[in-house]
């Protein structure tokens, strides 16, 4: 044990492991704040498509010779709007109509990835990310967003609480539901998209899913829920790359490995109390 | 005369194909009790949802409080306040971690750009007071996931109450009730709103309450077939020509 700890100490003195645990906590830290709405309003789905269809933004950026993460946003922000604009016109279900979206743009992806000729290499990290080599100017990125869903979901909390309650409530007291419905989805899939390259296209939604479960299991109120969310995600993030450093694991996994950890932690939880009360 | 709450001009709604609701007017003064009656599928819940801007209606006019609704089914945020609707089986999904008292202070917000933590003492001395008032202040700290349909139901007019509103719009309010719940449910709705002042519009199928309780009522059926005091309009030519001449003679034999 003392040597992962001497490795440890040794591996976070590199500035490369620090801008990633950084660049880890402010993405659990978004993913477990949006998450918390998102599994309620059943959204979860949404984000796990949005991370499938991001290679095929990634690949489009490949052949034209783009840097991915510089597609990766507006890509991402259009397939929200076309996504959003096709679940209120046609009659399916999302769940279904998503699949659609996200296998199509998948097969797509890995037909145009085949025109670019060097991917082999680089599928690896798009698929499961790498978190080790985000740059400052990922970071300084982050911590705007972060900024952006703090203001956002800080000042209209109230109003999110009733449209995630109940929409035609929420519109009898004068709130423009499809509006507030567009903006989240618009941030969701910015954060989704911001962190696609450290966790990489199949991992993401884990972010955005696993926290916001092990809140709900362990919350009383809705506040505490939302803010106990984010903070697992952080958690899980900074234990994570601890135990990736230590046993020299991928990040990513590591991570998500993690964020279950902790869930079944918060399953198990009452009947631990439940136990030690007998 | 007193002061119009709510004034309806020539309503037109189409759903998708064909017409819900056509060339409905009718008006409800301050603290009087009008109900709708009418068969299913006539248009009642369409008729209540355009009223309050959820769906947007083709033709004619609203006025709350002497303020129009726009066609887009936006009003003034400060005549909004005043106004609290509960929608036919509040059915929310009971995974969503809130408590008692968050569900009745989001009927007291403004619902604006806000700061979480502003106005917080103000906010749970009023949702206190309006939990006392149901009788379900012990209930503040509980899930809305396990509260029975009788004390949703209590905690739902608490959300109403926690502001002073002008307008209540009810959708089959004690749906899902039994007799004696249904009962409990009307004795505190009419306490309250002799203490409030509340003018009431509310889909019932209950037409003995009707009877017992309301100034007015609305037959309809896709149209407006009469309003009047309910022994005018719940008189069997009328019931006949809502609901049919066989639902008549059942309800005359029972």
């Amino acid at each position: 044990m003392p040597t992962e700890l001497t490795r440890i100490i040794e591996l976070f003195q590199l500035p490369f492991m620090q801008r990633a645990l950084l660049g880890g906590i402010l993405t659990g830290l978004m993913g477990g704040m949006l998450g918390s709405f998102t599994i309620l309003r059943q959204l979860s789905f949404f984000s796990d498509a949005l991370g499938h269809s991001a290679l095929l933004g990634i690949s489009i950026g490949l052949l034209l010779g783009l840097n991915p993460s510089v597609v990766l946003l507006p890509f991402a922000v259009v397939f929200a709007l076309v996504v959003t604009y096709l679940l209120e016109r046609t009659r399916l279900w999302t769940d279904a109509l998503l699949n659609i979206i996200y296998s199509s743009s998948l097969a797509i992806a890995i037909i145009t990835l085949s025109f670019v000729g060097q991917y082999k290499g680089g599928l690896n990290n798009l698929l499961f990310g790498d978190i080790l080599a985000v740059r400052e100017l990922d970071l300084v990125f982050s911590s705007f967003l972060l900024i952006i869903c703090v203001v956002f979901i800080g000042l209209t909390l109230r109003t999110q609480m009733l449209v995630t309650l109940h929409e035609p409530l929420a519109i009898a007291r004068g709130v423009s539901v499809s509006t507030h419905r567009t903006a989240f989805i618009v941030l969701l899939s910015l954060v989704v998209g911001v962190s696609i390259k450290a966790i990489g296209v199949l991992l993401v939604s884990a972010f955005v899913v696993i926290p916001a479960c092990a809140a709900r299991l362990l919350s009383r109120t809705f506040t505490n829920y939302v803010l106990l969310s984010a903070g697992l995600g952080a958690l899980s993030a900074v234990g994570g790359m601890l135990i990736s450093a230590a046993f020299n694991l991928p990040s990513g996994p590591s991570i998500v490995a993690t964020q279950l950890v902790i869930f079944l932690t918060a399953m198990a939880l009452p009947r631990l109390r439940v136990l030690g009360q007998g | 005369m007193k002061e119009v709450v709510l004034a309806v001009e020539q309503l037109t709604i189409y759903r998708e194909t064909y017409v819900a609701v056509q060339d409905v007017s009718f008006s409800l003064e301050a603290g009087t009790d009008t109900a709708i009656v009418g068969p299913n599928g006539a248009g009642k819940s369409t008729l209540v949802q355009a009223v309050l801007g959820i769906l947007p209606c083709q033709a004619g006019n609203v006025f709350i409080l002497g303020q129009p609704l726009s066609r887009k089914g936006s009003l003034a945020p400060q005549i909004r306040q005043q106004i609290a609707y509960l929608p036919q089986n509040f059915l929310f999904d009971r995974r969503i971690p809130l408590t008692v008292e968050e569900l009745v202070g989001l009927g007291w917000d403004r619902l604006g750009f806000q700061l979480p933590w502003a106005n917080r003492r103000k906010r749970r001395h009023a949702v206190r007071d309006a939990l006392a008032k149901v009788d379900a202040l012990h209930l503040r700290h509980q899930l809305i996931s396990g509260l029975s349909g009788g004390e949703t139901k209590r905690v739902l007019l608490a959300y109403c109450l926690v502001y002073p509103r002008r307008l209540l719009i009810l959708d089959e309010a004690p749906a899902g009730l039994d007799m004696r719940g249904e009962t409990e449910f009307y004795q505190l709705l009419y306490q309250l709103k002799q203490e409030q002042d509340w003018a009431i519009l509310q889909i019932s199928h209950n037409l003995d309450m009707v009877r017992r309780h309301c100034d007015r009522v609305l037959c309809l059926n896709r149209t407006l077939l009469c309003q009047g005091t309910p022994d005018m309009a719940l008189s069997p030519e009328n019931l006949s020509a809502a609901y049919g001449s066989e639902f008549v003679r059942y309800r005359h034999q029972h």
